[in-house]
């Protein structure tokens, strides 16, 4: 194993780090401060807090994955760092969700895009959702950290052709178009960002606040899940939780008891407001689990005459955020326009098909280009997001209705997106779609498009970008948390992930919990700052 | 799964998403899975299964897919792979099965709530009334033919029932990646894998 790799080096430095597998009796720990969940917020939250000289536990359901584990292959990287093995997705299954669940979470396999927050999107929650605290240029200084910290910056390399065609096309017909900054140190350019890094390049939580936690002797807890938070009056009292056997996905039946003076949850927009329900806090207005926003992701692919390659390079260098505020904030629905890689198996699961037909498709990969629509959800009356509830054994699931509103995006999207292809010299483009047939010319992708039928199933619809669910705002009555992520019932509880975003973000939103996270635990610790 | 209890999972949801199908027998799906117990549908994991009776290798131990569940596979696995799958006799065979325990493999990483649902989706196609009523094929699984299976797997790609277009997704996305997302068959897309100049020098590769 390399000593090069800053995790192999921590573990052998004496990190203080428990595989919960391999616990053998119950146990009760105590810390200053419980953080649940080891992603973009949880991994900001700890190391702030441990910097500041509290003791810290984390607590992670998935398991440590690092360098070693990091061969390249999705097969293997989709069943032990993705969500149910890369097969969660909404409750009548029209979406697939794809979500980490390791340490790091979904920034130890995320495409490294780093958006700031839309400027548009702080200040309608600024002007229309009361958070006037949260202005762009109030949350500027704490991008701007958040950006050394992970060291993001525009892509300097050359896109690759999978991404330049999404400039080209753009150019071609008069739409905006930028480069992506990306959260990357010496990245080789691979195209394995999905898959976890190989390099080590990828400056997600894995890579950046977990070490600085951990070398701050914050505790890690990893194939651990957050069961229920048990209270006492108006604090929680402690958390209990279940070690995941060897295989990280059954109860092994050994608990953990977690005390601790405070408790911050960052599980996910679908983990959190599980968390919360299944822990029955006060919630009166019934707000947990509901305004889930997804960014619902549409796509279309091309057959281009030279070779894209789309499995190797940067996977998402170049947007177009032409369409994503033109409209208006809180006017018809706007979507951003970004690009996917496309490995073997990903573009089996993305394009439906079999037989002759799956395997012709599959066969010009080399040759595939795909361009991907994110619509902004949430900043419409008829797009009051999904809800997240409880299955029987308390596991969360996500219920998101596809309202006309979004439909309506979605169709306009797929004829941007061809539209972009065709105009970047594609010889053909498929909308995917079960209804799409390969369209040679783009009048006759238009008008064929404009007829595709837009129901679930039909319409093969995607997230990466879960928010929502445990809303922040000033009024109980429409939030669970208020601007600084502090639970309006719950004394010690704060929640610092996605799921306080009132609406969806308009961008990749791991940056932007980066940010709130590290805005909201540095009041946090100094809230909870050892006097003196 | 050796935990039959009747759908624990998503009542609401699953029967709403039903009713809007217009498919009546709302349910319909949620008793399947005690029906396919008590009719001697074999819904426990398969195990290991020996050489002589199958052409498994009897060294994988399956842990969710039931027999009955191999035999649908050994059926669809043709139409689904068709082109792709190769034409000796034996090879074919061994590219079967070796996919269906790659699709096993991968379904025990799915967790609980989605092994019910596909639980579900099975025992519908294993169990011979509604085998005949919602997937149309009136012979068992080991008797149909890549044709049969092809007009199966289109009749619910195009049925105007939603859950029908969704076991139709969910059958051919879980075939589909672990075949083609396993490395023997990456040459099939075109994808060369990861690149030399990168195993050849990155630790987790030359130290392994």
């Amino acid at each position: 194993m390399s000593m090069n790799d800053p995790i192999a080096r921590g573990l052998a430095a004496g990190w203080n780090i428990t595989d919960a597998s391999k616990l053998t009796e119950d146990r009760t720990v105590e810390a200053d401060v419980v953080v649940v969940g080891t992603g973009a917020g949880g991994g900001t939250t700890a190391e702030i807090l441990a910097r500041q000289g509290l003791s810290v536990i984390l607590l992670e359901e998935g398991r440590l994955y690092y360098q070693k584990d990091f061969q390249m292959d999705e097969l293997t990287s989709y069943a032990n760092l993705y969500q149910e093995g890369m097969s969660r997705a909404t409750a009548d299954g029209a979406i697939a969700i794809l979500q980490g669940r390791c340490v790091g979470g979904s920034t130890t396999v995320n495409w490294t895009s780093s958006f700031r927050t839309p400027a548009e999107t702080l200040n309608y929650w600024s002007q229309n959702l009361g958070l006037s605290e949260l202005t762009p240029d109030a949350m500027a200084p704490w991008f701007e950290g958040r950006e050394q910290r992970h060291n993001m910056s525009p892509w300097q390399t050359p896109p690759n052709l999978n991404n330049d065609l999404l400039r080209q096309g753009c150019e071609k017909l008069g739409y905006s178009w930028q480069v992506i900054p990306r959260n990357v140190k010496g990245c080789w350019n691979s195209g394995y960002c999905g898959v976890g890094c190989p390099t080590n390049a990828k400056q997600g939580a894995l890579l950046t606040t977990i070490p600085g936690a951990l070398d701050h002797n914050a505790q890690l807890f990893h194939g651990l899940r957050a069961d229920r938070l048990v209270r006492n009056q108006d604090r929680i009292d402690h958390l209990l939780a279940s070690a995941m056997g060897a295989d990280g996905i059954t109860p092994s039946g050994i608990t953990v008891t977690l005390k601790a003076k405070h408790f911050v949850v960052a599980a996910s927009a679908i983990g959190t407001p599980g968390l919360l329900l299944r822990s029955q806090l006060p919630d009166p207005f019934q707000r947990v689990g509901k305004r889930s926003f997804i960014h619902p992701v549409n796509a279309t692919v091309a057959r281009m005459p030279a070779k894209t390659d789309p499995f190797y390079g940067a996977p998402q260098s170049i947007y177009s955020d032409e369409f994503n505020f033109k409209e208006g904030t809180d006017g018809p629905v706007g979507y951003k326009l970004e690009v996917p890689p496309l490995h073997p198996a990903m573009a089996a699961g993305v394009v439906a098909g079999h037989g002759q037909q799956q395997r012709d498709n599959l066969g010009q990969l080399p040759w595939m280009q795909s361009v991907i629509a994110l619509l902004r959800d949430g900043f419409h009356p008829d797009s009051p997001g999904g809800t997240v509830s409880l299955r029987d054994d308390g596991s969360p699931m996500l219920d998101y209705p596809i309202t006309d509103y979004l439909w309506q995006g979605l169709k306009k999207a797929y004829l941007t997106m061809a539209e972009i292809q065709f105009a970047a010299g594609a010889e053909a483009v498929q909308a995917v779609h079960l209804d799409s047939g390969w369209y040679t010319r783009w009048s006759e992708a238009k008008t064929a498009i404009s007829n595709l039928p837009m129901k679930p199933h039909r319409v093969r619809l995607f997230t990466a970008h879960q928010m929502g669910g445990c809303s922040m705002g000033h009024d109980p009555a429409t939030s669970v948390v208020n601007g600084f992520g502090e639970h309006h019932h719950i004394s010690n509880l704060n929640v610092h992930d996605a799921s306080v975003f009132p609406t969806s973000i308009g961008a990749n939103p791991q940056l932007s919990v980066y940010a709130l996270a590290a805005r909201n635990s540095t009041r946090l610790a100094q809230k909870l700052a050892p006097s003196g | 799964m050796t935990d039959q209890h009747p759908l624990p999972g998503q009542p609401d949801t699953s029967r709403r998403s039903f009713l809007k199908t217009g498919l009546g027998g709302t349910l319909l799906l949620s008793t399947i899975s005690v029906s396919a117990g008590l009719s001697g549908c074999a819904t426990a994991p398969a195990g290991r299964i020996g050489a002589i009776d199958s052409r498994m290798d009897a060294s994988y131990q399956f842990q969710f897919l039931s027999r009955d569940d191999i035999a649908l596979f050994e059926a669809l696995l043709p139409a689904i792979l068709a082109g792709s799958l190769p034409d000796a006799q034996n090879q074919r065979r061994q590219t079967v099965a070796s996919t269906i325990e790659r699709i096993d493999q991968g379904i025990v990483k799915f967790g609980p709530p989605n092994q019910r649902e596909l639980r579900k989706l099975f025992d519908l196609l294993n169990f011979p009334p509604t085998r005949m009523a919602l997937a149309r094929t009136w012979s068992d699984w080991p008797s149909v033919t890549a044709t049969d299976a092809d007009a199966f797997l289109q009749r619910w790609r195009n049925s105007r029932i939603g859950l029908l277009n969704n076991g139709y997704v969910a059958l051919t996305k879980i075939s589909n990646a672990a075949f083609y997302g396993y490395a023997d068959h990456w040459h099939l897309t075109g994808y060369p894998g990861p690149p030399a100049w990168m195993t050849e020098s990155l630790p987790q590769f030359t130290s392994a």
